[in-house]
């Protein structure tokens, strides 16, 4: 299935944006005015909707004459991209994305047309659908990870490297020890932060130290 | 920048194709992703998280309303879409040294592609194609697809290690985790800062 790779979905959507010459900004500026402000880190809207990998937003506003003797044309609508990689399976994203960011998927697709609300998610997803364009090959290099996997596989590489240099030197039976305290330790951690700007690391207490 | 969140960039790129085109196109990414081992060298990349070309038929742009004017178009279109960690010209370069022979064959299709080789209409094309995205999210915007799956050969091989590690006598415990560090020493290193530059 073109549109996914392993447990990765591939989504591509085109919504058109609506075109009103009456109003004083038009809808595709107000978009990107909207889309400039809009918080793009554990603060943002898609870090609620957990299975979301990467995901952009993007206001297409043409297609691009390449020089003759290639025709120059142009498209009657603009259209609001939005592509998504995620993991499962759609209708659950969708109606994640309905239920977490109701407000945020609002405010983007108000300025689209056809667009129903998320009052009703049946419609909406109906909607995303109809918006829906087959991806036509879709790569992802890790395809079998969850996002909360993934950002715990992150934790465990760089809390495990501190163990390892903090621990270098010890006597065996300690080691062991004080092996059994991080691990379990470890897991008890939080996961980090989906979509946070740097990777900080949360000590794990009592088992770091310098070698005697 | 919009185009750039923390180490991934969001590349967005269009290009029309002469609709008798198109069925060849479908029939080249058919063919690539029904033989795995055509991927090897994207796959030994390793710099891209995902990526994807979508083929935009001149009549399926959606249209949702009657009042929204229908498309009139000549040309199909292929979206082309990456994640990718790096520099815009390091891409392009890396894609053009290694890739040469499969952007080919993905692009030839597209009218006015000079090919991928040699590098300067490649690059000035690629150039015209390619428009900014208006917002790019990445729940891990520190990590590289490489700090990714060190990450997880670490965290695979660590939680394997740790479930028998109990049992073992100390004199066990350290040799098995001696050689756990040499398994998993070749991916402890920092997750360092993205590169700087274009």
């Amino acid at each position: 299935m073109p549109n996914q790779s392993g447990n990765v979905y591939g989504l591509t959507i085109l919504s058109p944006i609506l075109d009103d010459p009456t109003i004083r900004i038009s809808h595709d500026t107000a978009l990107r005015i909207y889309l400039e402000k809009l918080p793009r880190h554990e603060d943002g809207p898609f870090a609620k909707v957990s299975a979301t990998h990467l995901c952009r937003l993007v206001v297409m506003d043409d297609v691009v004459f390449v020089g003759a003797p290639a025709k120059q044309e142009h498209l009657q609508s603009k259209y609001l991209v939005f592509t998504s990689n995620f993991y499962g399976d759609l209708d659950a994203y969708l109606a994640d994305m309905a239920a977490k960011i109701p407000d945020v998927v609002n405010d983007i697709w108000s300025h689209c047309v056809g667009y129903p609300g998320v009052r009703d998610p049946k419609a909406f997803a109906a909607y995303m659908k109809n918006c829906q364009i087959e991806t036509t090959f879709f790569f992802a290099a890790v395809n079998d990870k969850t996002v909360e996997q993934t950002l715990r596989a992150l934790q465990t590489k760089v809390e495990f490297a501190a163990f390892v240099e903090e621990n270098q030197g010890r006597p065996p039976a300690e080691l062991q020890a004080a092996f059994s305290t991080f691990w379990h330790r470890l897991e008890q951690l939080p996961p980090l932060r989906a979509g946070a700007r740097e990777l900080t690391r949360i000590r794990v207490a009592g088992v770091s130290g310098n070698a005697p | 920048m919009t185009n750039i969140n923390g180490k991934a960039y969001a590349m967005n790129a269009v290009t029309p194709m002469k609709p008798w085109k198109t069925p060849i196109l479908k029939l080249v990414f058919f063919l690539l992703g029904a033989i795995k081992p055509l991927q090897n060298k994207l796959i030994d990349l390793s710099f891209i998280h995902f990526a994807r070309w979508v083929v935009v038929k001149r009549g399926q742009f959606p249209r949702l309303a009657s009042s929204q004017p229908p498309e009139d178009l000549d040309y199909d279109y292929l979206l082309f879409f990456s994640n990718f960690n790096g520099t815009w010209n390091q891409y392009i370069d890396a894609f053009s040294d290694v890739l040469a022979g499969g952007l080919n064959l993905i692009w030839r299709w597209s009218e006015k592609f000079p090919g991928s080789i040699p590098i300067t209409p490649f690059k000035r094309y690629i150039s015209l194609v390619q428009f900014d995205t208006d917002y790019y999210y990445d729940s891990y915007p520190y990590a590289a697809i490489n700090d990714v799956k060190a990450a997880i050969r670490v965290d695979d091989a660590v939680r394997l290690f740790a479930e028998g590690s109990e049992k073992l006598t100390p004199a066990q415990f350290q040799q098995a985790y001696l050689e756990l560090l040499v398994k998993v020493q070749p991916d402890l290193g920092a997750i360092g800062p993205a590169p700087v530059g274009t």
